[in-house]
């Protein structure tokens, strides 16, 4: 049970990390291996400081771990955390299972909805 | 019964690549095909709100027609999801592909496509519905698991 609710908040944080194109870049970029702040800004058209925020929101959500050696902070995939979306049949699975929870709920509204009027 | 093979249509399904999810909801056919086929209805439904929102979604719901949806995220610009109905039976079948752009004109595009099948049947006053997911090959899944799941988790 707890173990359920532990897997769910981490499964949400990371839809929360995935939800944002810059950071789904950033995290191909990392799967390659380990980069630094500005080998992982270049490509984007972006002020550092958003881009810093991005990369502390993944750092958050554990999918990256970083290291400062010197004034260079260097990125890379934290492995452990990959196993949540490590399926990707389960993870599409679970979207649309979220998906369709929403779905029949809103469905369910409609439906009183219309029996008010 | 012809209902029959509506709700569980033949299909090459291989449950190394698909989906399938059955549902009951206690709500008439007719209002389960609105809520999933006008877009001002999609939009509240289809993103959970911590993933991101509908910032734009277009739906003409006819073989040919166009099934856009746009997911905002706090910053950087919407995804968009751009695909093609294929099969449109009202109050029993709907199914898209991202395979094809609108006008069934060839896609190409570096994500997984998929093709999802809706099928739904009036049980009681309710409705019994399942929605497929079809994809194209275990290459596709196991090419880079991790980076593709990054990319399309978040998609249609």
């Amino acid at each position: 049970m707890v173990s359920k609710m532990v897997q769910s908040t981490a499964a949400d944080e990371v839809f929360h990390a995935l939800s944002s194109p810059t950071r789904r870049k950033v995290l191909e970029r990392l799967s390659v291996g380990p980069a630094t702040v500005s080998e992982l800004a270049a490509p984007f058209d972006m002020q550092l400081p958003s881009f810093v925020q991005h990369l502390s929101v993944l750092e958050q959500s554990r999918l990256v771990r970083s290291k400062k050696r010197g004034r260079v902070r260097t990125y890379e995939i934290a492995p452990a955390r990959f196993k949540v979306v490590e399926d990707w049949l389960t993870a599409r699975r679970q979207l649309w299972e979220a998906r369709l929870d929403r779905f029949d709920q809103y469905v369910k509204q409609f439906k009183a909805k219309e029996s008010e009027s | 019964m012809s209902k029959q093979s509506t709700i569980n249509p033949t299909l090459d399904f291989n449950p190394k690549l698909d989906f399938a999810i059955e549902r009951f909801i206690d709500a008439p056919t007719r209002l389960v095909w609105e809520a999933l086929t006008k877009p001002e209805h999609l939009r509240e439904w289809c993103m959970p709100k911590a993933w991101g929102r509908v910032s734009r979604a277009e739906m003409d719901v006819r073989p040919g027609g166009i099934f856009s949806i746009d997911i905002a995220v706090e910053d950087g610009p919407d995804s968009p999801n751009l695909g093609c109905f294929l099969d449109v039976v009202p109050m029993e079948r709907l199914v898209w592909t991202s395979m094809l752009l609108p006008g069934y004109r060839p896609a190409v595009f570096d994500d997984i496509p998929i093709t999802a099948i809706v099928t739904m049947q009036a049980v009681g006053t309710g409705t019994r519905y399942v929605f497929t997911a079809l994809h194209r090959s275990e290459a596709d899944l196991e090419t880079m698991e991790h980076v593709i799941a990054m990319k399309s988790v978040a998609a249609l």
